[in-house]
Formats: C-alpha cells, structure tokens, sequence
C-alpha cells in the first residue's frame, strides 16, 4: 500500500502534499474563497455543510493524482472518520426547531455524516464502496486495515479522509489517496501520523 | 407585487443557500425547478415550504399542493398575495 | 472465501420484546410493535412510533446496556466490537453522540476495540460485512456487532420535515403508503471463524454501492442496489437462482420502494419471495440492518417465510412476490438489502451450512 497524494483543509488554509494552496486566513468566509480560487463552476457546493465543503474541495485537489486507467467508477472506494460525526450541522438542526420553531429539511438532511461521501460520489460519479467510521481520534492502523480489505476484494484505490467540524469551530480536513504496492501497514501508519502532525503544527 | 417579488428573490436566496445568485438573476417567470430553471430539487421544495411559514405565516401541509405554488416566482408572489 | 465466517444472533430489544422467543411469536403472529403515540411529533402531533415502552430516559444507553445484558457468551480469541448507529445519543448533543458508546461497551467487554460506523439507514449492513472483513484478515477471530439507535424528537421532526412519515403504522410496498415509521431497538450478532451454534449461518459476500445521484433521494433506477446486489452475487459466487427469500429495506415511502422494486426486476429477483420487517419494528436506522439480518437468520432456522406487515395491494411498477401470511418453505440461502440517506446501498447473503 502507497500514499499517492495528500491534501488538507482547516479555517487557515488549505495545502496540498505538503505546500500551501491557498491562504484562506484574512477571509471572513475561508471555504467560500477557497471555492472561490478553485475555479470550478459547482454551485450545489453552496448548499453543503461544512463537513462537504471540505471535503469537495480537498478531493478537487487530489483529482490529477488519481491513477489514470483506474475505473473510478467501480474500483474506488471511500473510508471516511470522524470523532464528532455530524455535530456542526446537528446543533444548527436543533436550533431550526428550537429557537426557529421551524426544523429544517435541507439542514436535516445533512445531519449524518456520510453525506460527505455522498456528495462525493455525486460529484464525481462513484458508484463504489463507502464507509464513515465515527473513531475517538485519528487512527491510522484502522485506515490501513480497512484499505487493504478493500485491496483484497477489488477495490484498485481507496480515498480516506478525517474531516471534523465541530460547534467549538474546530474544522479540518485531512484526505490521502491509497493504492495497493508492496509497502507495508506499518510503513503506512508511521507515514500518516507524520502527515497530520505536520498539517496540524503548521 | 413588484416589492414582493424583489424580497421572494432574496429571501430564497438566502434559504436556498444560493450564494451564486444575485435577484436580478431570477427572472419573475423562469421556472424554479428542473434543468431549465434554477435547477431546484425536491429538498429546496420542502424548504420554500419552512420559509412560506415562517416569513408569511402560511402553512402548506401537502407538498404535492408546492408543484403549482413554486413554479416560478410570479406563481409564489400569487399565491402569498392570495393566502395572507 | 476460503474461510468460513459464521453469523450468530445473540440479542435483541425492541418494542416486542427482549428474547428471540418473544420476537418469533411476534413474527408468526403478525404483531406488529408499532402504537399510536400522543406528542411524539413537532408542536405535539400524534405519531405512530415503534417504541419500547419500558424506557422512559436515556433511551440509547439504556437500550444498550439492556442488549448488553441479554449476552450471556463466554468469548476466547481475538475480539472486537463493532457498532452500527446513525445518530449515538443526541442526548448528549450540543457534544459528541457517540461519547458514550465506548464506555458502556466496555463495561461489558472491557478488552476488545470499539469500532463504530455511522453510515445512515445502510450502517448495520456494512457492518456485518466490515466484521467479516476482519476475519477474512485474520485481524479478529470474533466480532460482535451491535446495531442501535432510539426513538428522539430530533429524527422525528426531521422525518417530518421531509413529510416522509406516514400518519398511521407504515405499509412497506402497498399501493397506499405514504411514508415511514420511525422505530427503535438494539440488536446483536455475533460473527465468528467458528460455528458456536446449530441456528448459526455462513456469511458468503456482502459489498456496498452509493447510487452516485442525490443525498437523500434514491435514484429513479435503483443503480446502486443494483450494482450492490451484482457485486455481492460475483463475491459469493451465487446467483439470482440460488435465493430462496430476500429481507428487502422497505421503508414505505413511495419512492424508497419503487426504486427497489426497480432493482429487484433487474437483478431477476421480483419472483424471489420477499418481505419488508418496517411493519414489526418500524425503520430502526442503524439498528435495521442488524435486527432484520437476526429474524432472516430465525427464518432460515425456522424454515418460515414471515408476512410483511401493512401489505394488501401491489403498489410498485415492478410486482414483487411480497410475503402475506405465514407460510413454511426450506430456505438455504438469503439476501438481505439496505439503501439509504448519502445513496447508500448495501447487500449481503447468508446460507445454510451443507
């Protein structure tokens, strides 16, 4: 198993394997003006929770490194995590019934956190596998394992991501794309702690 | 009418979460829904009914009813002019 | 597969009981553990709701330790816990849902890893299918799976927003429903390399598929549960023939059971009898894959096909072959079939062993 591309977005900026992107620190809105200089025309992006914003655009980075000859399609699986699931957009779901006595659809429908991947997969039209694990801290050993069962039932590629925002205003995203090689589990783990600290400390 | 409409415009708008758009980009009469239009889907159906409660106070109780009322902006205006 | 994997039921707790017993009566009965109840919904409506009378706070823990309770399993070898839930406990909202998941867990087991996946109505599912992953691997030899999650004001209000639930008990694939139930409940199986029970079933394949197409609609095609249930087919190396009953998701909204319907006649599967179980237990969420995967292995052990409460009249483009009463037939192999919220799909099937 091999990391082919890392991408990672938080409220400062985003970055991609390792170098800046864009500063997004002076911005009253970070995720719209990293849309924004992205330059893709996606207006749904405007109607995602937090938790999909980031991931959209941390997956539009990671796009050139997807191996070319991989039938996306079919052979790309998705394993998603968090600690605080759908948090964010659950309290402003509550709020909507509470304090606007009105709850809402359109934020309900985001107050699981597997919509990221949805939204993904509508995006880019993945029909492959998906799962959103809910971990008390980013875990790179279960990363490996569930890739490498997916590498043993067909999947070609897997996209991970650690994509948290919770009420506290605490948001990141951390997303990797694994294939299969001849490296080890272990090497991998030991990769990806190193890249978290290093986005994290940064 | 006209000032109903201007504030139909920015108020879905904002509901919608349609941060691209402007209401001088909403024509009156372009259809709301489908690949024509602004491209709605059946969840921003559902939300034109929170926000007809809770900017005009009218309820809708059967979404089926929103197909008529949520064509167009000028079918909307019609309707609150209508129901309020 | 070169390994075996085995599936066993250990718990359950829902509005119509805590033992399997009580669950097969049910069944064989055609109970159905939904009642009307007054301010369940938003500014104090009446809601049919599946709900388990005897909790009164603190619903999903005490649900919990309650399945936790009914385990009476002496476990050696590697093992890990997996649970399945949509939403933990919103309790404990506005902090994390799934913060007390670990500790009462461990309570019970206190050395083995928990691991939870939250993945809307398809979460029970995947996780049995995650869980035979780890012993494919040789990570776990055993893994129990939990699925759980309990009635609340915040999913019901939600369900109503989306007018998606139904003004009396829900009607899986008749002409007249309308929408959902909401329900509750926590089931539990066990999955093992070893044959620990007679009841116990092999596990042949299980895969996922996301319809790639709305987040809460499901397609108009049934695209993804079909390539779920075409994936789950080549892994277990077996075919539309091979099914002698499907537990379908059916969850009464008009469009839910359209799209499968749609799915099951592409996949040959519309003559395979079938049943919904949303009209015993209401849709339980993260629970649902676990507590349906439980009475499919009881048919199986029963030889049973149970009828789908709150169906009269074919309702769907494609006819089904809907169970309607009780009836007895050898079943061997079994395909269960999730879809859900984010476009989710998710399949696996079961057989007797020899």
């Amino acid at each position: 198993m091999k990391v082919l591309a890392h991408s990672y977005v938080c409220p400062k900026g985003v970055k991609l394997n390792g170098e800046p992107v864009f500063d997004t620190q002076a911005e009253e809105n970070p995720l719209k003006s990293a849309y924004q200089q992205l330059g893709v025309e996606y207006p749904k992006f405007y109607k995602m929770d937090v938790l999909s914003k980031m991931a959209f655009i941390g997956t539009e980075l990671l796009l050139p490194f997807f191996p070319a000859g991989t039938d996306l399609e079919n052979d790309l699986s998705l394993i998603f995590a968090n600690t605080s699931s759908s948090q964010h957009t659950d309290n402003l779901f509550v709020d909507s019934y509470e304090k606007l006595n009105n709850p809402s659809p359109s934020l309900f429908v985001y107050t699981l956190p597997n919509i990221v991947t949805g939204e993904l997969c509508i995006r880019h039209k993945w029909y492959g596998e998906n799962c959103f694990f809910i971990e008390e801290q980013f875990n790179p050993k279960n990363y490996a394992a569930w890739a490498q069962s997916g590498f043993s039932k067909g999947n070609a590629l897997c996209l991970c991501g650690w994509v948290e925002a919770k009420t506290n205003g605490e948001q990141e995203c951390f997303l990797f794309l694994l294939s299969p090689s001849d490296k080890t589990e272990h090497t991998i783990e030991i990769e990806l702690s190193t890249l978290i600290k290093q986005y994290r400390n940064e | 009418m006209s000032d109903l409409k201007e504030n139909l415009k920015a108020q879905i708008i904002e509901q919608l979460n349609l941060e691209d758009l402007t209401p001088a980009d909403i024509q009156d009469d372009a259809p709301l829904f489908g690949d024509q239009g602004l491209g709605l889907d059946s969840i921003d159906a559902l939300e034109f009914i929170v926000l007809l409660d809770s900017n005009y106070g009218i309820k809708i109780t059967d979404p089926s009813q929103g197909k008529e009322i949520f064509q167009s902006v000028n079918t909307l205006a019609d309707f609150i002019s209508k129901n309020q | 597969m070169n390994k075996s994997v085995y599936i066993h039921y250990l718990s359950l707790v829902t509005p119509l009981g805590n033992t399997v017993e009580q669950h097969l009566e049910a069944f064989k009965t055609g109970t159905s553990g939904i009642r009307m109840t007054e301010h369940a919904g938003f500014q104090g409506t009446r809601l049919p709701l599946a709900k388990r009378t005897e909790i009164t706070a603190n619903r999903y823990d005490n649900l919990l330790r309650e399945a936790l309770e009914n385990v009476h399993i002496t476990l050696t070898g590697k093992t890990a816990v997996i649970v399945s839930s949509t939403k933990g406990n919103l309790d404990l909202l506005p902090g994390d849902t799934f913060s007390s998941t670990h500790a009462i867990i461990n309570q019970f087991f206190p050395e083995a890893p928990v691991v939870i996946i939250s993945n809307a109505c398809i979460s029970g599912v995947i996780a049995i299918n995650t869980a035979a992953d780890y012993l494919l691997s040789d990570t776990y030899d055993q893994v129990l799976v939990i699925g759980i999650d309990a009635v609340s004001e915040f999913v019901s209000y939600g369900f109503q927003s989306l007018f998606a639930l139904s003004g009396e008990a829900c009607k899986p694939f008749d002409k007249n429903r309308n929408g959902t139930t909401l329900g509750e409940g926590c089931g539990i199986v066990l999955v093992s390399n070893q044959k620990l029970h007679d009841h116990a079933v092999v596990y042949k394949g299980g895969s996922s598929s996301n319809d790639a197409n709305h987040i809460s609609g499901p397609s108009r095609t049934g695209e993804g549960l079909v390539r779920s249930i075409e994936k789950t087919f080549k892994r277990s190396g077996l075919n539309a023939s091979d099914i002698d009953f499907i537990s379908a998701h059916g969850t009464a909204t008009v469009f839910n059971d359209e799209m499968e319907s749609i799915a099951f006649g592409r996949t040959q599967l519309n003559e395979v009898p079938l049943n919904s179980m949303k009209g015993y237990f209401g849709h339980t969420l993260g629970a649902a894959g676990i507590l349906e995967t439980i009475m499919s292995i009881v048919s199986m052990e029963e030889n049973l096909l149970f009828p789908n409460i709150g169906f009269s009249e074919t309702g769907t483009s494609v006819p089904l072959n809907i169970i309607q009463k009780l009836e007895s037939k050898e079943l061997k192999t079994v395909l269960k079939t999730a879809s859900g919220f984010g476009g989710g799909n998710a399949s696996l099937i079961l057989q007797k062993e020899g």
